[in-house]
């Protein structure tokens, strides 16, 4: 074989190994693996880990890792816990939590003596309050648009399970509600 | 006498058209009552079971999960127009789809469906209209997908370690990604 020829056999062996390690690196879908803490200081834990939702760097679940189900953020670049003062309290069980794409906004479900109520928190001023107040029913499984301005819910005030939608101030938008 | 019963000929014509315009109206209003009762099944809620909210970016749209017309579906609803955006191929008569996520534009729709015997993770597009299993071959149980506003990232629950755990889905740089 000639040297050029050669040359040119390695030169195209190296472009397909370039290729084709380019194309791997930026592939398609993988699984993403974070450190795994016993201590429940990460992602997972050896408790429980429900009900996740991931905005683009957050990711809000609800886990029982320090003896009571609590709402936890995650930062997925950072790789760590973000602290939520005021969230969780003793007397709350919490569930189904939502986090708008900022991050400021958490909504979840909230049972306190027995009454359920949908629950917004307010990262940046450590504030949580009560949408439902006025809602004399059960209420579950919130939902809030990627940009905090609209919350989704389950109520079964009419009898049956029915969907609400309310503004992050609270207020309810006018959903036309099935005729009786 | 005959004058009278030329009097009564004259009204005669009267009370036939009166007659015929109650008639009518009681026609139209049977009428009305239809399409009273078929509103209940082309608005958000209905008299049956409406579950499991999803707001896209925006809370323009809402996908969520309907026991009514006799089937249990997955619905997208958009909250602008009032009316139903269709998802060819995502429900189908043989499973059952629950626990939808959406992104931004709700292009992408992720949920639980069971047509394999098992819960499986899936992916529908609304723009190809294609439906994309994403936990075939994956080792335990799997529940509540969600679906990052830009439509890169999914979280879902795995109880592939023998306690719910969180699995993240990185779907890798070249899906198009689901911006505003």
């Amino acid at each position: 074989m000639k040297p050029a020829a050669v040359r040119s056999v390695l030169a195209i062996l190296v472009l397909a190994i370039a290729l084709s390690a380019l194309l791997i690196g930026c592939s398609g879908p993988h699984y993403l693996s974070f450190p795994f803490d016993p201590n429940g200081r990460s992602l997972n834990s050896p408790y429980a880990e429900l009900s996740p939702k991931a905005a683009s760097r957050h990711l809000v679940f609800v886990s029982d890792r320090a003896g009571s189900q609590d709402v936890y953020v995650y930062d997925l670049i950072g790789r760590q816990l973000l602290d939520l003062p005021e969230l969780n309290s003793l007397d709350m069980t919490v569930a189904d939590p939502d986090i708008s794409e900022d991050g400021r906004y958490i909504v979840f479900a909230g049972n306190r003596q027995g009454e359920s109520n949908i629950y917004l928190y307010d990262r940046q001023l450590y504030q949580l309050r009560s949408l439902t107040n006025a809602l004399k029913a059960e209420v579950r499984n919130p939902s809030i648009s990627a940009d905090g301005s609209t919350i989704a819910f389950e109520s079964n005030a009419q009898g049956q399970w029915d969907i609400l939608i309310y503004t992050r101030a609270g207020d309810p938008l006018d959903i036309p509600m099935n005729p009786r | 006498m005959v004058r009278h019963f030329g009097i009564f000929k004259r009204f005669q014509q009267w009370i036939g058209l009166s007659i015929g315009l109650i008639l009518f109206t009681f026609l139209i209003n049977c009428q009305q009552d239809v399409a009273w009762a078929d509103d209940s099944l082309n608005g958000l809620n209905s008299l049956y079971t409406d579950e499991q909210p999803a707001l896209s970016g925006n809370g323009q749209f809402i996908a969520y999960v309907s026991n009514r017309n006799g089937t249990r579906s997955l619905l997208l609803f958009d909250l602008k127009s009032q009316e139903f955006v269709d998802l060819p191929r995502l429900n189908r008569p043989d499973a059952i789809a629950e626990n939808p996520g959406v992104s931004n534009t709700a292009r992408y729709i992720v949920y639980v469906a069971s047509d394999r015997g098992r819960a499986d993770i899936e992916l529908y597009d609304r723009v190809t209209e294609q439906v994309q299993v994403l936990t075939a071959g994956y080792r335990g149980w799997v529940r509540h997908p969600s679906i990052s506003p830009n439509g890169r990232y999914i979280t879902f629950e795995t109880g592939s370690n023998g306690q719910w755990d969180i699995e993240v889905i990185d779907r890798g740089t070249r899906v198009e990604l689901d911006v505003l």
